[in-house]
């Protein structure tokens, strides 16, 4: 134990010190730092910002879906925001969200380094991902984009919306995911502390690791086919398009052979957040640490094989179809690893239900909903009835919305202490969490029925007999708005009010824990010790400062 | 910026944990710039190797290949393979002069690289117009258009690795770089012998077969 101690003594004093937010001050400070901790920080607000601005969207839809007819938005406006809407989750906040915010803020922490592997190329991502955002601004200020975010042929290549632009903005902020991916590949390899073996690791790293390979290989190939819709666009090439010898599917193809891989870059980052809470909060070891660590690596290698389950429908072969579908029904079993895992964790734990456990919970709950909806789409047959309708749109906003951005706010709370040094209400955190799991089964489990009756997704109007879905639907979306204006207000509220967060609210043994909330600028002092990182026995409770503390430290002190 | 001392310089040390704290890590080029120059080319690897797919899916639709009618692909294609073959061989020997601390070797192959990028580029030019004189454009059907794009591809890249070496010889100008400290060289080396396979095998598909 005296070497988890010594990597912890100086913890207090240095808590109200310096830190990485008071390093350096000035505008210029944060534009032109290297510190891993800034860059993720700034990430964080840029992409809560897309949050925003992909919610007032969503919003937008669901208010014109209230009722029947026309509301607040004509056919050709309600086109735009449903891609809009599409675009900005995905690639601004979805696919960037956990890995390049919050990774990015406890990735080195968590190795014990001062910073990332290439601290340069990582302030160079985050321009990109600005640069890339900036596209999308300038795509909704010059008169939007209709083609739904999959910008498929032959139709993007027709419609007179701005599809270069977001094209453009999208092949950017592909760029800055690559570097991203490669960075964290980089440093994951070369700055472990001594001591740690690729299976001491946090199962977060394993995650982030799995994800940085997928970013890397996948992401070139969305590139390409960007290249070509816009050479497409502007020499009429015409390598989509039948007329000229082209083929309208290859763009499918194209396409989803990155954007499905790129599914499992917006899950796995997830899936490791929740592999850290629920052992954190469960104060029980992880159960089956290598079982979790080699599904990781898996569903990344199976996510590039199964690319062609989106395209059941476009005039694949049967022959085709069959092997994509027997592909992705494997993909479960990988995923169900994990599940299973997570509740092994929490059998017998000692469960606490601060906020982040009440959204790894909910997590564990959607995403499963989410994976077993999946079942039916892969069947071939159910998947002609059940194709474009809105049980696809429920399906995967139960594992988008459901599973990413519920572990975003897991993580987003649980790393708040440590990002901010203040600790939130946690009466309104758990408050926000309910309702946002409330509103969330509100607004999409109605699309699962409304979807399996036949309701078309993308349609701005609808029949008479899908009205009662689509209102109770269009309720639900309205109740997590407020649940996000709560989790807004209180979030700021802490940042000026907030209680000064100690070391280790948690009781977590990752190294981010282990030094002081706000870290200081060079993350530690010295090397620290590396232990088990699921190991609670030798951290217990301290009521004088409300967190944890070695055990050896309260008995010097007590 | 950097500073390295010869007593640092060891090639690998053996614990990269602690002495990879960057970025005053004392071992250049690092175990970590190489590698990631290794995942940065697969990276770019993918996004060529996709491009050839798209390729050979678009030719498997046609009978015949060249189409009926058209012309063969200009000759003058295998002048630009030559050239940039020679310009890896240059590197290359930029390379060992770096690591052998021989300057005006440095010196003298990188500017010859750098010269042969140009006319590399300047061949691809020629064999641009030789098709636009006989009025073969890129939008003149599937043949044409994948032929433009994929030349256009890697001609981009090597606009980009011509400022990279630009860059690079520059520097070696100033004595920068020897046989303990040559990260920008060694980066040179890997990513332009990676356009010169890359055009290798998409001359062997474009032109050969």
């Amino acid at each position: 134990m005296t070497t988890i101690s010594s990597s912890y003594d100086p913890v207090p004093e240095l808590a109200h010190g310096n830190n990485y937010l008071t390093h350096t001050r000035g505008v210029l400070s944060w534009l032109f730092t290297l510190d891993h901790k800034r860059i993720g920080v700034m990430y964080l607000v840029g992409i809560l910002g897309s949050f925003f601005l992909g919610g007032v969207f969503a919003v937008l839809v669901r208010t014109e879906l209230l009722f029947q007819g026309e509301q607040v938005l004509t056919d050709d406006q309600y086109n735009q925001m449903f891609t809009l809407h599409g675009a900005v989750m995905t690639f601004l906040v979805i696919i960037p969200g956990i890995p390049a915010a919050l990774g990015n803020f406890v990735l080195p922490i968590m190795l014990g380094a001062k910073d990332v592997a290439f601290p340069r190329l990582n302030l160079a991502s985050f321009y990109l991902w600005t640069l890339g955002a900036i596209f999308f601004l300038a795509v909704l200020a010059s008169g939007g984009l209709d083609t739904g975010w999959t910008f498929y042929t032959p139709y993007s290549i027709e419609t007179n919306t701005a599809v270069i632009g977001a094209t453009a903005g999208a092949f950017i902020l592909g760029f800055s995911s690559i570097l991203t991916g490669m960075n964290f590949i980089v440093s994951i390899h070369q700055l472990r502390p001594p001591g740690m073996t690729w299976f001491k690791m946090p199962l977060f790293l394993w995650a982030l690791y799995a994800t940085a390979i997928i970013q890397v290989l996948a992401t070139p190939v969305l590139a390409i086919t960007l290249l070509l819709l816009i050479a497409e666009r502007t020499f009429q090439v015409g390598i989509f398009d039948p007329k000229l010898g082209g083929d309208p599917v290859l763009y499918q193809h194209f396409f989803w052979f990155y954007s499905h891989p790129a599914v499992y870059i917006m899950i796995l980052p997830a899936m490791g957040v929740i592999s850290e809470l629920v052992s954190v909060f469960s104060r029980k070891h992880i159960f089956g640490y290598r079982f979790i660590a080699y599904s990781s690596i898996a569903i990344a290698l199976f996510g590039f094989l199964v690319w062609g389950h989106h395209m059941f429908t476009s005039g694949q072969s049967n022959m085709m179809n069959m092997i994509f579908s027997a592909l992705t029904f494997s993909v479960s079993i990988p995923s169900a690893i994990k599940v299973f895992n997570w509740l092994a964790t929490m059998y017998k734990g000692s469960i606490s239900l601060a906020t982040p456990m009440c959204y790894a919970l909910i997590f564990i709950f959607l995403f499963g909903i989410g994976g077993l909806t999946g079942l039916f789409l892969t069947t071939l047959a159910t998947d002609i009835q059940l194709h474009d309708t809105y049980f696809v749109v429920a399906h995967f906003h139960y594992v988008m919305m459901g599973g990413t951005m519920i572990a975003f706010f897991g993580a987003l709370h649980y790393w708040w202490p440590k990002m901010t040094g203040r600790m939130y209400s946690e009466m309104w955190g758990r408050l926000a969490a309910f309702l946002v799991f409330v509103g969330f089964n509100t607004t999409f489990f109605p699309q699962f029925v409304a979807g399996s009756q036949g309701m078309p997704r993308r349609y701005a109007d609808y029949k008479e007999m899908y009205a009662g879905y689509h209102f109770v639907s269009s309720i639900g979306s309205y109740i997590m708005a407020v649940a996000f204006v709560i989790m807004a207000c209180y979030l700021l509220h802490s940042l000026f009010r907030g209680r000064k967060a100690p070391a280790n609210p948690w009781g977590a043994n990752t190294l981010e824990w282990h030094c002081s909330s706000p870290p200081p600028h060079q993350n530690f002092d010295e090397q620290p010790a590396v232990g088990d990182c699921y190991d609670y026995s030798g951290l217990e409770y301290d009521t004088a400062t409300d967190s944890y503390v070695p055990k050896s430290r309260t008995a010097v002190t007590t | 910026m950097i500073h390295n001392s010869p007593v640092s310089c060891k090639k690998y040390s053996p614990e990269p944990v602690a002495s990879a704290l960057p970025p005053d890590g004392p071992v250049y080029p690092s175990r970590a710039g190489t590698m990631g120059m290794w995942i940065f080319l697969t990276s770019l690897a993918i996004l060529f190797a996709a491009s050839m797919v798209g390729y050979l899916v678009v030719r498997s639709r046609f009978e015949q290949w060249p189409p009926e009618g058209m012309p063969p692909l200009p000759a003058g294609l295998w002048a630009s393979t030559i050239v940039i073959m020679l310009s890896s061989l240059s590197i290359q020997i930029a390379y060992h002069c770096v690591r052998a601390d021989k300057q005006g070797g440095l010196i003298a192959t990188m500017l010859i690289t750098t010269l042969l990028g140009v006319v590399f580029l300047f061949t691809q030019g020629l064999n641009w117009a030789w098709l636009i004189a006989i009025n073969e454009k890129v939008n003149s059907g599937l043949y044409m258009s994948t032929f433009y794009l994929l030349t256009a591809l890697h001609a981009l890249h090597v606009i980009g690795g011509l400022i990279y070496l630009g860059y690079v010889t520059a520097r070696s100008f100033t004595g920068t770089y020897h046989s303990a400290f040559h990260p920008g060289v060694k980066y040179a080396v890997m990513y332009w012998h990676f356009l010169g396979v890359v055009w290798l095998v998409m001359f062997v598909m474009i032109f050969l077969i």
